[in-house]
Formats: C-alpha cells, sequence, structure tokens
C-alpha cells in the first residue's frame, strides 16, 4: 500500500512538472505548435526526426542553430542557399552527403514558424523527462491494475479459509453427536458395506449376462475408434493452424490491421504471379527506414526491426550498407504439394477472390497460421461454388457458347473446367 | 483405304525377325515375372517367395515408421534486394544470340531455363536446332571447370593473368609467332578483342580452322568469282534443288535456315497454290536431307564428282570426260538435267564434298543455271564457317619447327577433332606456352600449361554476324555461375586493357555498327538483332577452267575409288562434337537410323550380308591407317560398296555424359590439296563380339497399320484429297461413348508430313520444357525412352524398274529387295488426345481423363502404375517411369545433383518412379495464355498459346491452335484436302490432323 502511494505521489510530481513546463513553453503558440504537428507529420517525417538523426539531422535545437530567417529561408530553397554561398548552409550541406532537401516553396512563413514552435515543443518535451514523463504515467497505471488484481485475489483466498474453517466447525459438532450412538451405527455400517458389495456384484453379472448390452457397448467402442481412426486418416498431410515460430516476430495485425497497409504493398506477387512471395528486405526498408519502433523500446530501435537491418548488413547509425547481407529465412506456412499447380494471380486478380477468403482473418493474426486446410475437396468445393467473374472479356468466348448449352444458368468455375485434373496437376 | 505401299520401321519388321515378333508381342519389353514367383518352384528360386513375403513384410513396416515423421518445415526465402525486373513465378526474356542466331532466353528468377528463336528476327529461321533447344543444359554442366587452371591445379585469376602475360612477353621478346587457334570467329567485338591483343603483341596472329571444314567453297569461291566467301543459298527460290552429297537440311552449313527457305516450296500453303519444288539426291549414306528428297540415287562417294561432271554435260552439251557409268545414276541425271535447264534461273545445284575441284564444278553449273543472284547469294554471304585449313597446317609446320613462342586455343579442340592428332600433340610439345580458352579440361585444354575458362554464351557480353549486315547482340542472363572470364574479357586483359566488356562492346557497337543505322544501344537490347544487308544478291558468272577440273576431278576419285568407301559425316544431332555431352542430344535418335548414344558404320544390308553379318555385328574399319571397331546399322538406303560414319563422337575428356560415347572418326580423313575430306578409301572387315545399338526406329511400332498416307504431286494436282484415305467420307461411324462437348476452346494440333524432315529438334524442345528425363544408353535399348513426342520413320522399297514393291502379299514373297532405293517419311508421333481415348476408359483411378478443352489429361499423383492405359493406346505415346530418373545414382549422367536441376521448368512437375506420362500438349502453355488474356481483360487470340514442339519447328510442320475459333490457323490447316487422322478407321476421335506426305517424283 505504501508502494502504492509512493508511485502515486511521484507520478503527481513528474505530471505537474512536465504540465508546468510544456504550459510555460506552449502558452505562447498553442494554436501554431498544433499546426505545426500537422505539417511536421505530413512535409517532414520521411526524412526528419526531433531527437534522431535519419535521412536528414535531427531536428532538435535547430532555433539555437540558425535564426529563424535562415531557417525559413533553408527550408524554402536550401540550393539557392547553397549556391549562393551561405557559409551555414555549405556546411549543412556537406557534412550530410550532399544530399539534397526538398524545397518547400509552398509553405509560408507563418507555416514555417509553427513547424518550428512545434520543433522546440517537442525538444521541450523530450527533455523534460525522457525516462519518466507519460512512459512513468502509464506504469503507475498499470502497477497500480495489478495490485488491484492482487488485492482480489487475497480476498479470495481469506474467503476461501473461512469457509473451510466455518464447515470443520460443523464436522466437528457433528461428530460429537454421532459418538453418541456409536454402537448402533457401527452395525449399520458393517449391514450396509456388505449391501454395497453385493450390489455392485449383482450389477456387473446382470451387464455381462445382458448380451444385448455388450453387443451395444462393443458397438459404441468400435463406433468411437472407429470415428476417430477415420478422423485421424483424412487428417494426415492436413495442417489447419500450423504456427510455426518465425525468424521475425512478424505481426500481420500491426501492419494488415493496425496500419492498414495493402496487401499488395508487401505481397505485390499475388495480384500478377504465381507466387504471393514474400516481400524482399528493401521493400521492408521503404517504412524501416524511418519506423524503428523506438518509442516502444526506450528510444532503441526494436530487435525484431534490428534482424531486417541485420539480414541487410545495414547501420542505422552511418545508415550505411554492409557487404555481408545475410537472407531472412521465414518458415513456409501455406505448403501446397508439388505436384499441385496453384496461380494467386487467377484467384486474386481475374476472380477478386478475398486474401482471407483462404488466409483467415490474416489482419487480426499477431503470428499467421494456417487457417485453410488446404486440401483438395477444399479447392474443389470453391470451385463448384464460385461463379465466374464474367465481366472479364476473356470469359466472352466461353460464355457465348455455353450460353447456347445452358441458358440463364449461372457460370461456376467447375462449370468451364475448374473440377478437371489438368488444371491443377501438370 | 487400304494402301497399296509397305511401310515399315527396321529390316526386323520388313522381314520379321524372331526377335523383333517376340518383343512385339508385349507392350513392355520385359514381362514381369510374375508366374516365377507364384508357382511351387518359386521356393527355391534365388528369391523364394517366403523371402519375398518377409522383404514385403518389412518394407511395409518400415515405410510405415518412416511416415510417422514430422512434415519437413520448408523453408521460404525471399530476395534481399529484389531485382526491379524480377517477379518470382514469371518468366523474363532476354534478346541474345546462339552461334549467330537471334534467340530469346526465358529465365525464372533469374536462372535460363529454354532458347527459342527470335520470333522478330528477319535473319536466319524461325526455329531451332536441336542444339540450339538443347544447349541451356550445358550452362549447369557440372563436368565444366570451375576455376582456371595452372598445371591442372585450381588457381586464381591473377596468378593466372600473371603467368599468361609474362609467357606473351617472353615469346614476343624472343621474336617468336604468338597464335589465336579458333574456330571461326564472326563475333565483331571478338575480333576486336583480338585485334586489340595483336596491337599489344606484334607477332601474334589469328588462325581460324573448324573441325568440319568448307574451306573447299571458300577456294573455290575465291577462284571462281574472286570472292572468298561462303554464300547464302536461297531455296524458297529454286524450283530444282539438286545436291550431290550436301545435307543441306541438316549439318551443311546452315540446316534450319535452309529447311525453312526449303519447306516454303513445298508444304500445305505452297500446295494450295499449286507450287511443289523438285528435289533430287546423289549420295551413299542415307542423309536426313536425302530422306526428304524426292528422287534419290544412291551413289558411291567416288562418283560424287562424276555425277557432277555428267550433270554439267547434260546442262551445257558439253562432253568433259570422267562421268558417271552407273547406269540408274546416268538416267536420273538426265531427267535432273532437263528439269534444271527447264527451270533455269530457278533451279540449283549444291555439292557437299570439301574438294575445291568440286566444288569449282558446281560454280560452273550453277553459273550455267544462272542460279547466283536469288538463290546463291554471293553478297549477304554466309560467315558461320571462315576456318582455314591451310592456315592450321602452316601453323603446325610452324609449331613444329619452334617458330611458336606461345598458343591460345580459342573454340578449338584440335586433338581430338584434326585429322592428324599426332602432329597436333608434336606441334604443342613444340610450343613454349599454350593456354585453352575451353569450359572444360577437353582433349586439347587438358595437356596445356593453362585453361582460361570461357564463360557461357549466356553469362557473356557478346556478338555476333552471322552473315554479312547481319548482326546479333549477345547478352548475360545469368552472373557466371563458376569462376570463369570470357575468352574476349581474358585477351583484353592480357593485352593490358582494363575496359570491361560491357563497355567494350557497347563501345564497339555504337562505333561501328550501329552508326547510320538511327538505332541505339538500347534498342538493340531489346531487339536482339540489326540487319544492314541488302535484300537481293547479285548475279554472277563463274569463271572456271572445267577442263582441267574434271581432269583433277578424275584423278582425285580414283584415290578414294575402292571395293570399300567410307564416307564421314557430321551427323543431324550431334554435329562436330562439341557438345557430346548434353545428355539431350545424346538421347536424340538420328533422324534417319534412329541410333542414340553411339555412332556407327552404316551398311549396305547386302554388304553385311557378303561380310557375313546380321544385326548387332560388329565391323573393322581401316583407313588412312587408322581403324576402330564400329557397331553396325544396316541402312536401307546406303550406296553398296559404301561404309558412312558420322564424327563427333568418341570424345574421351568432355565429361560425364559424353566420354567414351561411340569412336572418334576425324582421323578417318583424308588431307588433300590443303583441304580436309571426308571421303576415304576403306576396307572394313567382320569384327568378332556383337554390340546391341541403343537404337529406338522398332519401338512403339505400330504393328503395321496403315498410319502414313503417301500421294505424288501429279496425282495431287488432280485430286488434292488423293490417297488422304478419309476414312468418314465412306463410312458410317457409330459411337459407344457421348460426344464431348468443348463449348470453350478446343485444342488441336495439325501436322504436315510434307513440311517435317525430321529432324528432331521438337523432340529437344519437348524435352526441355516438359522436364522429360534422359534415361541413358543401357534404358533405351530396354525400350524405355521417356520422350513425349517421337518421330517415326517408315521405309518403302521402290524396285529397280522404278515400279514400288506394292501389296503385302508380293512383299511376302520377294526376298531379293533392292536396299539402294528407298524412300522414307516422317512422322512426328505424339499423344493424339483423342476424344474417344482409349486410355481413359481402362485407368482404373481415372488418372487420366477427359477435359472439356478437347485435352486427354493426366494426373501423376492420381497414377498408380498399371500401365493399361499404355497397353490400350494405339498410338503407343505413353511412356512408364521405370525409376526416378531425377533421384537415383544409376542415372548420374546430368540432372542428378542440386545444381543442374536448376535446367528444370518450375511450372511442370516432375514425375516419380510408377507413373505414367505422355504429351500434355504443354498444357502449361495453355493455362499461362488463357491466364495472361484474363490479366489483360482480352479474348485469347490465335497464337498466343505456342507449343513448344511448334517454336522449334523451323519448318512450320506442327500448327497448334484453338479449333473452336474458325480463324485460327490451325482451323484453316485442318480445312484442307489432305488431312487425316492417323488411325481414324477405330474411331478413337484423335484431335491431331495430319497431310499426307506428297512426292514430286519423276512420272512415267
Amino acid at each position: 500500500m505504501r508502494n502504492i502511494s509512493s508511485v502515486l505521489g511521484r507520478l503527481a510530481k513528474t505530471v505537474s512538472v512536465g504540465l508546468m513546463l510544456l504550459f510555460a513553453v506552449t502558452m505562447a503558440h498553442a494554436q501554431d505548435v498544433k499546426e505545426g504537428e500537422t505539417l511536421f507529420k505530413s512535409k517532414c517525417t520521411t526524412c526528419h526526426s526531433v531527437t534522431r538523426n535519419m535521412v536528414g539531422p535531427a531536428l532538435a535545437g535547430m532555433s539555437e542553430r540558425h535564426s529563424e530567417e535562415w531557417l525559413i529561408s533553408w527550408i524554402h530553397n536550401s540550393q539557392a542557399m547553397i549556391a549562393s554561398g551561405d557559409e551555414a548552409a555549405v556546411q549543412l550541406f556537406n557534412d550530410w552527403n550532399k544530399l539534397v532537401m526538398t524545397s518547400f516553396t509552398d509553405l509560408s512563413d507563418d507555416q514555417i514558424k509553427s513547424i518550428i514552435a512545434y520543433v522546440d515543443a517537442e525538444e521541450a518535451k523530450a527533455a523534460a523527462g525522457p525516462a519518466e514523463g507519460e512512459g512513468g504515467a502509464g506504469a503507475a497505471q498499470s502497477s497500480d491494475a495489478n495490485t488491484l488484481m492482487i488485492l482480489g485475489l487475497l480476498a479470495i483466498v481469506v474467503l476461501a479459509v473461512i469457509v473451510i474453517v466455518v464447515l470443520n466447525r460443523v464436522i466437528h459438532t457433528l461428530e460429537k453427536v454421532i459418538a453418541g450412538n456409536q454402537a448402533a451405527i457401527e452395525a449399520a455400517q458393517a449391514e450396509n458395506e456388505e449391501y454395497e458389495e453385493n450390489r455392485f456384484g449383482k450389477f456387473a453379472r446382470a451387464f455381462v449376462r445382458n448380451k444385448k448390452l455388450v453387443g451395444f457397448a462393443v458397438l459404441m467402442l468400435v463406433a468411437f475408434l472407429g470415428v476417430l481412426g477415420w478422423n485421424t486418416m483424412w487428417n494426415v498431410g492436413v495442417h489447419t493452424g500450423y504456427q510455426p515460430v518465425q525468424p521475425i516476430k512478424f505481426s500481420h495485425q500491426i501492419h494488415a490491421g493496425v496500419n492498414q497497409i495493402e496487401c499488395q504493398y508487401c505481397h505485390g506477387g499475388a495480384f500478377k504471379s504465381k507466387n504471393a512471395s514474400i516481400p524482399s528486405a528493401n521493400v521492408c526498408m521503404n517504412c524501416h527506414n524511418t519506423v524503428t519502433a523506438a518509442d516502444h523500446y526506450d528510444g532503441e530501435t526494436s530487435p525484431e526491426i534490428a534482424k531486417i537491418y541485420k539480414a541487410l548488413d545495414y547501420d542505422p547509425a552511418t545508415r550505411e550498407y554492409g557487404d555481408n547481407p545475410r537472407p531472412i529465412e521465414w518458415v513456409r506456412i501455406h505448403n501446397l504439394p508439388d505436384f499441385a499447380y496453384f496461380n494467386h494471380s487467377q484467384h486474386v486478380s481475374v476472380a477478386g477472390v478475398e486474401c482471407q477468403t483462404c488466409h483467415g482473418p490474416i489482419e487480426t493474426m499477431e503470428e499467421v497460421y494456417q487457417y485453410s486446410p488446404l486440401t483438395m475437396k477444399w479447392c474443389v468445393d470453391c470451385h463448384k461454388t464460385t461463379e465466374v467473374n464474367a465481366d472479364n472479356a476473356y470469359y466472352d468466348q466461353l460464355i457465348e457458347a455455353h450460353e447456347k448449352l445452358k441458358k440463364g444458368e449461372k457460370m461456376t468455375a467447375a462449370m468451364i473446367g475448374g473440377l478437371e485434373c489438368g488444371k491443377c496437376h501438370y | 483405304m487400304d494402301s497399296n505401299k509397305k511401310y515399315w520401321k527396321g529390316l526386323e519388321e520388313l522381314q520379321q525377325t524372331p526377335a523383333f515378333v517376340e518383343n512385339n508381342k508385349g507392350e513392355f519389353a520385359e514381362p514381369i515375372p510374375v508366374e516365377d514367383v507364384l508357382n511351387e518352384a518359386g521356393l527355391s528360386t534365388r528369391t523364394p517367395r517366403r523371402d519375398f513375403l518377409k522383404a514385403l513384410g518389412f518394407g511395409l513396416g518400415a515405410v510405415t515408421l518412416a511416415a510417422c515423421n514430422r512434415t519437413p518445415v520448408h523453408k521460404a526465402v525471399p530476395y534481399i534486394i529484389k531485382p526491379e525486373e524480377v517477379t518470382p513465378g514469371i518468366p523474363n526474356y532476354y534478346a541474345s544470340s546462339f552461334n549467330g542466331q537471334s534467340v530469346l532466353v526465358r529465365t525464372r528468377e533469374g536462372r535460363p531455363i529454354s532458347l527459342t528463336a527470335n520470333p522478330n528476327s528477319i535473319g536466319l529461321n524461325q526455329g531451332t536446332d536441336a542444339t540450339t533447344a538443347a544447349v541451356v543444359l550445358d550452362l549447369y554442366d557440372m563436368s565444366k571447370l570451375q576455376n582456371p587452371q595452372l598445371d591442372g591445379k585450381d588457381v586464381d585469376w591473377s596468378t593466372l593473368d600473371a603467368t599468361v602475360i609474362d609467357a606473351l612477353n617472353k615469346a614476343a621478346a624472343a621474336g617468336k609467332q604468338i597464335v589465336i587457334v579458333s574456330n571461326t570467329v564472326n563475333s565483331p567485338s571478338a575480333l576486336t578483342a583480338i585485334a586489340t591483343f595483336a596491337a599489344k603483341y606484334p607477332t601474334a596472329t589469328h588462325i581460324q580452322v573448324d573441325a568440319v571444314s568448307y574451306s573447299g567453297i571458300v577456294e573455290a569461291n575465291r577462284a571462281s568469282f574472286g570472292k572468298a566467301v561462303i554464300p547464302s543459298y536461297h531455296f524458297a527460290n529454286a524450283n530444282v534443288v539438286v545436291s550431290v552429297a550436301a545435307d543441306f537440311l541438316g549439318s551443311w552449313l546452315a540446316g534450319e535456315e535452309h529447311t525453312q527457305d526449303y519447306i516454303q516450296n513445298r508444304d500445305y500453303k505452297s500446295l494450295k497454290n499449286g507450287r511443289m519444288s523438285r528435289h533430287i539426291q546423289f549420295e551413299s549414306g542415307l542423309s536426313m536431307t536425302g530422306s526428304n528428297a524426292d528422287v534419290r540415287i544412291a551413289i558411291k562417294p567416288s562418283e560424287e564428282g562424276a555425277v557432277l561432271v555428267s550433270l554439267y554435260n547434260a546442262i551445257t552439251g558439253q562432253s568433259l570426260a570422267g562421268g558417271v557409268s552407273n547406269k540408274k545414276a546416268q538416267t536420273a541425271i538426265m531427267l535432273a538435267a532437263k528439269e534444271l535447264t527447264n527451270n533455269r534461273g530457278n533451279a540449283v545445284v549444291v555439292a557437299g564434298s570439301n574438294d575445291v575441284n568440286i566444288q569449282l564444278l558446281a560454280n560452273a553449273i550453277n553459273s550455267a543455271l544462272g542460279a547466283y543472284g536469288a538463290i546463291i547469294d554471293l553478297d549477304n554471304y554466309s560467315k558461320q564457317y571462315q576456318g582455314s585449313d591451310a592456315a592450321f597446317q602452316q601453323f603446325l609446320s610452324a609449331a613444329a619447327a619452334g617458330q611458336v613462342g606461345a598458343a591460345l586455343f580459342l573454340n578449338s579442340n584440335p586433338v581430338y577433332d584434326y585429322v592428324k592428332a599426332e602432329d597436333v600433340t608434336n606441334a604443342l610439345s613444340k610450343i613454349d606456352f599454350a593456354v585453352s580458352f575451353a569450359d572444360r579440361a577437353d582433349e586439347t585444354a587438358s595437356t596445356l600449361k593453362a585453361i582460361a575458362p570461357a564463360s557461357s554464351f549466356l553469362e557473356s557480353w557478346g556478338d555476333a554476324s552471322a552473315k554479312e549486315g547481319y548482326y546479333t547482340i549477345v547478352q548475360p542472363t545469368i552472373n557466371p555461375v563458376f569462376n570463369t572470364r570470357q575468352a574476349e574479357q581474358s585477351l583484353l586483359v592480357w593485352a593490358g586493357d582494363n575496359t570491361n566488356i560491357y563497355n567494350f562492346v557497347r563501345k564497339n557497337w555504337e562505333e561501328n555498327i550501329l552508326a547510320g543505322t538511327g538505332k541505339t544501344w538500347n534498342d538493340v537490347l531489346q531487339t536482339g538483332f540489326i540487319y544492314k544487308g541488302s535484300s537481293v544478291g547479285s548475279s554472277y558468272t563463274a569463271n572456271v577452267d572445267v577442263n582441267a577440273v574434271a581432269i583433277a576431278i578424275g584423278t582425285a576419285s580414283k584415290a578414294i575409288a575402292g571395293e570399300f568407301e567410307l564416307k564421314l559425316y557430321e551427323s543431324t544431332v550431334m554435329r562436330d562434337g562439341r557438345y557430346a555431352n548434353n545428355a539431350f542430344l545424346q538421347e536424340l535418335p538420328d533422324p534417319v537410323s534412329k541410333v542414340t548414344w553411339d555412332n556407327y558404320a552404316a551398311l549396305n544390308p547386302r554388304d553385311a550380308e557378303k561380310l557375313g553379318l546380321g544385326e548387332n555385328g560388329k565391323v573393322t574399319v581401316e583407313a588412312n591407317g587408322y581403324s576402330v571397331e564400329l557397331p553396325i546399322v544396316l541402312q536401307p538406303g546406303q550406296a553398296l560398296g559404301t561404309v558412312s560414319v558420322a564424327v563427333g563422337y568418341g570424345r574421351t575428356k568432355v565429361g560425364k555424359a559424353g566420354n567414351n560415347v561411340g569412336q572418334n572418326a576425324y582421323p578417318f580423313a583424308r588431307l588433300v590439296n590443303g583441304t580436309v575430306q571426308l571421303e576415304a578409301k576403306a576396307t572394313v572387315s567382320k569384327a568378332g563380339g556383337t554390340y546391341e545399338l541403343a537404337q529406338t526406329q522398332t519401338h512403339h511400332t505400330i504393328e503395321g497399320r496403315n498410319v502414313v498416307r503417301e500421294t505424288t504431286f501429279a496425282k495431287y494436282l488432280k485430286d488434292p484429297n488423293s490417297e488422304s484415305g478419309r476414312f468418314a467420307d465412306s463410312h458410317k461411324t457409330y459411337d459407344l461413348w457421348n460426344k464431348f462437348e468443348s463449348p470453350g476452346h478446343k485444342w488441336v494440333m495439325a501436322i504436315d508430313l510434307n513440311a517435317c524432315t525430321g529432324c528432331g529438334s521438337c523432340i529437344v524442345a519437348c524435352s526441355v520444357e516438359n522436364n522429360v528425363p534422359v534415361v541413358g544408353r543401357d534404358e533405351v535399348r530396354r525400350r524405355r525412352e521417356m520422350h513425349w513426342l517421337r518421330i517415326d520413320r517408315y521405309y518403302t522399297l521402290e524396285q529397280e524398274d522404278g515400279s514400288k514393291l506394292t501389296k503385302e502379299k508380293e512383299i511376302a514373297k520377294a526376298t531379293d529387295y533392292d536396299y539402294e532405293n528407298v524412300t522414307v517419311v516422317h512422322q512426328p508421333m505424339l499423344c493424339q488426345h483423342c476424344d474417344h481415348a482409349p486410355c481413359e476408359t481402362v485407368c482404373p483411378v481415372l488418372a487420366t481423363v477427359h477435359s472439356s478443352e478437347g485435352l486427354n489429361h493426366m494426373a501423376y499423383n492420381r497414377c498408380f502404375g498399371t500401365r493399361y492405359c499404355a497397353n490400350n493406346c494405339p498410338y503407343k505415346v505413353r511412356r512408364f517411369n521405370w525409376f526416378n530418373y531425377w533421384n537415383d545414382s544409376r542415372f548420374d549422367n546430368y540432372l542428378n545433383n542440386e545444381f543442374t536441376q536448376l535446367v528444370l521448368n518450375p511450372d511442370v512437375t516432375t514425375r516419380s518412379r510408377g507413373v505414367m506420362e505422355k504429351c500434355s500438349m504443354c498444357i502449361q502453355r495453355i493455362q499461362g495464355g488463357k491466364l495472361q488474356a484474363k490479366m489483360e481483360n482480352r479474348k485469347l487470340r490465335d497464337g498466343d498459346v505456342k507449343m513448344a514442339c511448334q517454336e522449334a519447328c523451323s519448318a512450320n510442320a506442327i500448327i497448334f491452335g484453338d479449333v473452336n475459333d474458325p480463324e485460327s490457323e490451325v482451323s484453316k490447316a485442318l480445312r484442307n484436302e489432305r488431312v487425316y487422322y492417323v488411325l481414324e478407321e477405330i474411331n478413337v476421335q484423335p484431335n491431331i490432323g495430319y497431310m499426307t506426305k506428297v512426292r514430286n517424283t519423276f512420272e512415267a
């Protein structure tokens, strides 16, 4: 209890200090900071962070390093400044490998000022409590929740003990009453035991003698084993639910679910090729060049994201690629046998089947598992019911022919040969 | 309906030998020993029944236990950085060239898997020959060197470079010659690289020598026209072709290009217009070209010159001495001369000899016929064979005299393929330093100090110019798989020029070839070629002293005339032996003899009889002091008193597949007047022992049923339906089965027997596309070759008086056959995708079923190998996997390693042991074509889907398409009057239509 109060106390202190600081800084430009944040996130985050060096330098302290006018003219057109021979501009340009910064001529002076204000505010926030601050509050809240839970458990234990004690008391009183009629009870007990034994033996004997019953039991057993065997045999090689441990704890839930990244962004092959294809590490780097999830790992790069860097032999500090890349060896989850030919593009692009139809609620999967059985029955069932996407001009020549055959009926994949062996086996 | 001709595939069939009858009783060569195992005696045999049951029990238990294993974990490894142009699962095509022909290389995930002709290319041919179709396998050949070598030990390139440069400087300082010995180099960049090298080392010279030499033609043209070139031949413009021992559709110069041209006057389109050329062939051994001739006269090699002399006399009315005395030939020459003079300006005579005088006489005849210009083009001449035998002889004598300080061998293997190997080894021993660019330690390279292994053309930058004005690019499709470096780069490095070869080739193109064409380097990378030649060659008149030539021919003929005359030839399949380690080529049956995995002595059956030899006999052939023992082939059509032997075999240091296959025949050749000639006087004697050749000729035979239809051009003109024997026209048919509806597509094929020359490149293309395994010589002997597509070759006999042997009864009586006089029909045979397929009804597990697109599907994973289907197939086109050819150490000659398996087409399953397979009509291509159309939201167009065999065929003999589209090419072709269906009378309703063979014979 004391612990909790101390934690709460500390929390209150830091929060109030932090708030005061923030308030002091932001009072003047509260509105500007908000606008600055929007602009910063839409224009700057591709290359800059406040606290870390990315493609461009960390922006913290920039208003100390440069005057406001300098910054405005730099952001408007850095190349012009360099060309004009501004010493600081040339220095900065050279320090950052002569990377050309995009010119933002469309930003007004006020907008740039609001961005600077936002950066300053963020900087102050970071300076106020990198270790505590909001993170500390979160920790306190969660420990609070833990305590509640522990308290609840303790209460249950105490209640249970009380119940046991009370029951013991009752038993004890009853025993005392019984002791009075000891002899009579003993006799009755003996009789009772004998009777029990007889009754069981009789029942067993009666059961064995009843052939119908025995037959029924055997039948049940055979049926049970049969069903068990049948199911086992049918499921040989069926790996529904297969969820191997992957070299990187990649979460589709975060990428496809929370961040709503299109499947095609990473699995482009699914839309144009036989293979859906696992994205190559350079595709990961499109985002993870900047997204390091450092806010969840005390400012360090997430260890899982670091595995991508390792695969590419990429050093995030120097932003350079080494010459010893090693591919990531994922464990294949959906294994079709070699004799079955499956083409993703036919299903995804031509038929318009959703990824989820076969792969299940992928956007909720923390780790991917095999959702569908991938048996031939499963394929065939779908082919029997799925209607052909008749909008595709290819089917015109088939549909014309079919309409002559079967007027008015709908056309499923099966009806245009989707069940024939050679469609998948060659 | 009944044919009045008797067709037979081999002498065994004609004579109904006991072995042939026995083999044909059952579908499979080896009966299964069921009786032996199950009868009482079974207990006392070496593997008695109880042992069998024990083994069975153990096997079952073991398999059950093994099946309890957990499913293996499959890894999925993506690219680290995916190349922009690669999408896994989608092939990329690169324009490149092979042997000067513009080709498209198909790659999957960065590895080349097949080569096809560049369909947009205007030069050369639109199909590929067998070598081009097969060569992709050589990229993954494990017999190649993986590092540069010095004294047989692996070294790194810098060590090798230092050693070579040191040796070259020493040679240059001593004033000794530095010689680059190569086969024909027509690559402009390679020639520039050689020039750069020669500029650095002033004593350096470059000589070219080809294993099979055409320097006789070059020299003859130098003498006649002052142009030392080999002309281009345009057979499309020839109504009459007379060939004297030139296999111009096969191995002579540019066989595929000639085929494409030649067929234009003979295929169904030409016949529709009432046009067909006449082809008369004089030759000793039955070549592929001879088998396609309308009239073929067997002559001895010593008569080649005499035939030309007689022909010259008949055409010009002169009377040179030394005409042919052979009566049959005389008659034919009179008729041929009449045809030729009647078609002056549209007639040509080609001669295969490498004798300058014979070529001079051919020039005189062609000049008299006005063939120079439209048919023989000396302006857009061929640059494929520029070797000079004389230059190589000079090199050998200079080397033997110790004047050569260093020699560099580029694509040259004279220890194997030169007439006198000892001259070469002797010369090599006198050279201070020699290095080879060979990709393997071949016969020559292994004797040299250093080997600088050159990368394959699939790994290199380069170019070629097979014809004057026609330039093709070579671009890499994969990084070098071994530590190799292309020869041009090595030459540059040794010349002290460190230009990267890419920049070098590009610069050379931009400065010399592209200048003035308005095209850029990037354009060429995309199109693959550039053509700057003139359209038609101008006319020339040969200046030949015919009298002197005739005398010289007479003398030369006497030198080879004898009881037996030997004719060496380059086989259509193995060519000069350079690709002898290619298992696809080794297993491709010879177009005529159908022999695989060996060369042999081809003898007329009568000669063999005289020598006391039958099938499987062996002879000792001796000529020029060289002798070898060879198995014999009783070859109908072979001239009496002649023996033919193919060169290109008997390699000893080429690799696992090709080592010691056959015997080397190069030493039989003769050096006469500075040219290598392939004819010699020989003695042939019976050798002890027997040898069974792996010959596919009578495998999968069709029991003498009437499958080939043949007519003559005269009859065709009167009635285009002639001899096509269409059954449905005269019979009412009844069906046991319901009609199979094909409401969408219906895939069919039309095969023009008049266009098919039998070359076999379709077989290789099919094997490459469909992962058809190579089984090796022993398995072929057991009739277990796996080819999905075979070309049946049927002989018919003609009697001496010209009347054909008709009616089977007469054949049975006649024993005195004239084996010199046979005619041949080639018939590609593959799964006919019958609508009422007999194989489908007998399969107990429905592993082979019909599709709504008219295809006969084969589900390998369903098949459990009863082989009922093969038994019930009237066309004998089903193949059974007796072994797991991919993973069985007994078949380690080419594919049983992870590396070579990279050549497999990933869209087609590899079949395991115990399942049946057959032509699937390239279903992966059909499905791919349909998908492409769907993705592009359009209908499937005719020509979108092409079969592998169709793409390979330069003669356009195979036409594939959707018969439900009345405008498709195949629909049009199948409406032709000549179309018939093989075994139509059994009403299996095949989907492959054949067009009758039409022969433009002399009408009596």
